[in-house]
């Protein structure tokens, strides 16, 4: 409602019409409650325990029996070596990741609609999809068996054919790719889910069009597929970048190994270590919520980069 | 996938379950404060209602069926025995084994979850709980209630769980104190022609052997010495190069080798055997021994240390390379020996003390607590525990209870947890050690008794044991965890280094381990050093 017609109508019928406008959209409330109540438990509540950073945590005094001690944990923490050392890591498995993991899906996803087949597509789709549903528990196990060094499937069939073995697991470059691989190979099917339901809105004449114009077939990727799935890879790409503080503990923690450390400690696993394996819950709190603090500023930052240049933003 | 294999998944997995609960568990600290006053008042079961006592069991995931960790018939007999007679149900709650200290971390969190009984092995965490006042003051109940438990432990086991004069854990007892053996294969010994090794310098030549002759033409399966990331193997080898700091003393913790004399030497040392494909190449990844198991099973290890009684447990590793390679002939032997200390075959052995029994300061039931540790050290309870009924599972000889043989699975089945059940007796604590040694070596199968017999002699050989402060080092509590972790980059960066940049790899390591908190750790034992 504008504020004009704000001001047009007077106090009264403006009530009427708003209790009108409730009875009649009721139940579309009544589905927002649940959501709403669950963001209000499970992610508001919890902010209550963020004061945590801010104290010297007693396990038994709870947080209210714990003593004030200012930012002295903030200071502690940024003269952690490991700190750094985790939030370089953080930083640069998830920037690999976006060059690496971000563009297969689409790549996928542009391949999967040029199959002609309708019964192929949906047998490759569905098979692509599977690894989604695999907990990075599992897919550790098997990546452990496939590429160890000595007893590794991978390496094994690298040495019958006359090559060294590659230590895929415990040299850190190495490790790297073996990380991003299982992370494609794991994310990539699932994530054409988005650019496929883009692409079905697409309007067939474009394409007859430029067939009569006798354009070759990327030309037709490049000129008619792309920009037609645009919006939905802007606004992934928005949400990715404000994740790129925060990164996903079971994935680094399961795929990665003390010989690797350097690279595989990431923020996530960094918080785990201190806070449950040492219990000291006040600087693990602390990390948390620096990391929660740049994962805001990185996504409003790139929301505005990207309304900026491509006029498009979520926000 | 083998039975190792998924454990050491598990174990991962746990892990990535219990950071999902942690911000619930902190949450549920807010709680703590409120049940604090309820606790001093403590009420006892004794005025004819029927209480629950809850206590801690560790969960390893092998319960036969059809018991279950909570309900077995170790569970049945403490219901029966002790339950029942006072008036109490006691319920038991189980910990993943490799979660010891972060389940109990999450546990100590929630006031009204925690168990009555808890315990943890690591002795920093135990003095952070006092510290922080979580922990009840069991001094006075131990005069009321615990008059045998007292007797059993003894004073000088009692002092270990003592905090500026409260006595706020109960320290279990250790029957054994040694921990380590090396084994080798005598039939490759003989294949190549060479005498058992008796020091350090030989076992490189006899490991340089094992590997130019591959005396059983394994190709690139052949591993002279088989390594993993966990103490039993990374330990041994480096004792056998570290200064003791007075004596036959060694600072107590893990993390502490660094800060002894010839520790660079042996990393020295661990980087030449890997660099030379003397060691598994893959033990940077084999923190549960899973791969290091497979490969001494497959007759593919030519030299290996473990902790004393692993090989030789029924259907265990010594079992299973015997089935697949029928020739193999396994000896134990006492190989390394300490160029820093005049040659001796220095090794670490355990200090006197089992784990830290603690009981919450928030339980209610510290009075049933102590009762329930008191019966436990009553009479034969301690054996029946270990050993099952006497006549059905074992038989009294000269004191000792031995197993009968051929006893049926089903019995056996009684006590496949008596190890965890019995957490005031660390092994079968039953007399002098001596007598320990014997009643332990009673349960094994008899074919393996005379090998372990061997290596119990070899692990209490020259050992080292860890020295004891009467005061908690801060910096343990503080900087433990973070340089436990650290110590294992160390090893691991060091052994795989280039040769040449062993130096500034280790350089680099090391002046890491000082900054996060090793320089303060290094100041402050010292110090207690001194004041000793």
């Amino acid at each position: 409602m504008t504020k004009a017609k704000a001001t047009y109508l007077n106090g009264t019928s403006e009530m009427k019409r708003r209790s009108s406008y409730m009875k009649r959209y009721w139940q579309l409330y009544a589905l927002l409650t649940l959501p709403i109540v669950y963001f209000l438990i499970f992610r508001y509540g919890p902010m209550y325990g963020v004061q945590i950073a801010f104290k010297d945590f007693n396990l038994f005094q709870g947080i209210n029996g714990s003593e004030w001690i200012g930012l002295q944990a903030f200071r502690e923490v940024f003269a952690m070596n490991d700190f750094y050392t985790t939030l370089r890591n953080t930083f640069m498995l998830n920037i690999l990741d976006l060059i690496v993991s971000f563009p297969a899906p689409i790549i996928l996803a542009i391949m999967l609609y040029e199959i002609r087949s309708k019964r192929f597509k949906k047998i490759s789709q569905t098979i692509l999809y599977i690894p989604h549903f695999i907990s990075w528990v599992i897919i550790g196990g098997i990546v452990y068996q496939l590429f160890g060094t000595q007893s590794g499937m991978v390496n094994e069939v690298l040495r019958t054919l006359g090559f060294q073995a590659i230590p895929f697991l415990t040299e850190k470059n190495s490790w790297l790719i073996t990380y991003l691989f299982a992370g494609v190979w794991q994310s990539a099917g699932w994530g054409t889910i988005l650019y496929l339901a883009a692409l079905t809105g697409v309007n067939r004449e474009l394409f007859e069009a430029a067939d009569v114009d006798g354009a070759s077939r990327m030309r037709k990727i490049w000129h008619i597929t792309l920009p037609s799935i645009r919006p939905t890879i802007v606004t992934l790409l928005i949400l990715n970048l404000g994740n790129m503080v925060s990164i996903g503990f079971d994935r680094p923690y399961i795929i990665g190994n003390t010989a690797v450390r350097e690279y595989s400690d990431v923020l996530s696993t960094f918080v785990y270590r201190i806070g449950l394996e040492s219990g000291q819950y006040t600087l693990a709190t602390v990390v948390g919520l620096f990391q929660a603090v740049v994962g805001l500023v990185f996504v409003l930052g790139s929301n505005y980069i990207s309304k900026k240049v491509t006029g498009d933003g979520i926000l | 996938m083998t039975r190792n294999t998924r454990r050491g998944v598990m174990k991962k997995a746990m892990g990535a379950a219990l950071a999902t609960v942690m911000g619930v568990a902190l949450l549920s600290g807010c709680s703590g404060a409120a049940k604090d006053d309820s606790a001093a008042t403590g009420a006892t079961g004794t005025d004819g209602k029927r209480v629950t006592l809850k206590v801690e069991v560790f969960d390893r995931g092998n319960s036969p069926a059809p018991y279950t960790i909570t309900n077995n018939w170790l569970t049945q007999y403490v219901q029966k025995e002790f339950g029942d007679p006072n008036n109490i149900d006691v319920e038991f709650v189980p910990v993943q084994r490799s979660e010891e200290t972060t389940k109990l971390n999450v546990l100590m969190a929630s006031a009204s979850d925690v168990p009555d009984i808890v315990f943890v092995y690591d002795s920093s965490v135990f003095f952070r709980y006092a510290q922080q006042g979580g922990l009840t003051d069991v001094g006075e109940l131990l005069n009321t209630e615990g008059a045998d438990l007292k007797k059993y432990l003894g004073e000088d086991t009692l002092k270990f769980g003592q905090l500026e004069g409260k006595q706020f854990a109960i320290p279990g007892k250790r029957a054994i104190t040694g921990r380590y053996a090396s084994y080798i294969r005598q039939d490759w010994l003989d294949k190549v022609g060479m005498k058992a090794p008796t020091t350090t310098d030989e076992l490189y030549d006899t490991l340089k052997a094992f590997k130019e002759k591959d005396p059983a033409g394994l190709g690139d399966k052949n591993i002279p010495m088989g390594m993993a990331l966990a103490p039993a193997q990374y330990e041994t080898l480096i004792y056998s190069f570290i200064k003791p700091i007075k004596g036959d003393l060694t600072y107590s913790q893990r993390y502490e080798l660094p800060l002894h004399d010839g520790f660079k030497d042996a990393m020295q040392f661990m980087n030449k055997l890997y660099n030379e494909g003397l060691i598994s190449k893959d033990f940077s990844i084999d923190e549960e021994k899973e791969q290091l198991t497979k490969d001494i099973q497959n007759g593919n290890v030519g030299y290996w240390s473990e902790d004393v009684d692993n090989l030789f447990y029924e259907d265990g590793t010594l079992d299973n390379l015997t089935a697949n390679v029928p020739d193999s002939k396994v000896e134990p032997i006492d190989a390394y020996s300490n160029p820093n200390e005049g040659n001796k075959h220095i090794k670490s052995r355990y200090g006197s003390n089992g784990m830290y029994i603690m009981i919450p300061k928030s339980s209610e039931r510290a009075d049933e607590a102590v009762k329930y540790l008191n019966w436990m050290s009553q009479g034969n309870n301690i054996i029946t525990i270990y050993n099952g009924v006497e006549g059905e599972n074992y038989d009294m000889k000269d004191g000792i209870p031995v197993t009968k043989p051929d006893v049926s699975k089903e019995l056996q089945d009684r006590v496949y947890n008596g190890g965890d059940m019995a957490i005031i007796s660390n092994g079968k604590a039953i007399g002098d050690e001596a007598t320990n040694e014997a009643a332990w070596v009673a349960g094994f199968p008899v074919n393996n008794q005379e090998m372990l017999k061997k290596s119990l002699e070899i692990s209490n050989t020259d050992t080292v044991g860890p020295i004891v402060f009467d005061r908690p080092i801060e910096a343990e509590s503080k900087y433990g965890t973070a340089l436990n972790d650290k110590l294992k980059v160390l090893i691991v960066q060091s052994a795989m280094a280039p040769t040449d940049q062993f130096e500034a790899v280790y350089d680099r390591e090391m002046q890491d381990f000082m900054n996060i908190g090793g320089s303060e750790l290094k100041k402050e034992l010292e110090a207690a050093l001194q004041g000793q």
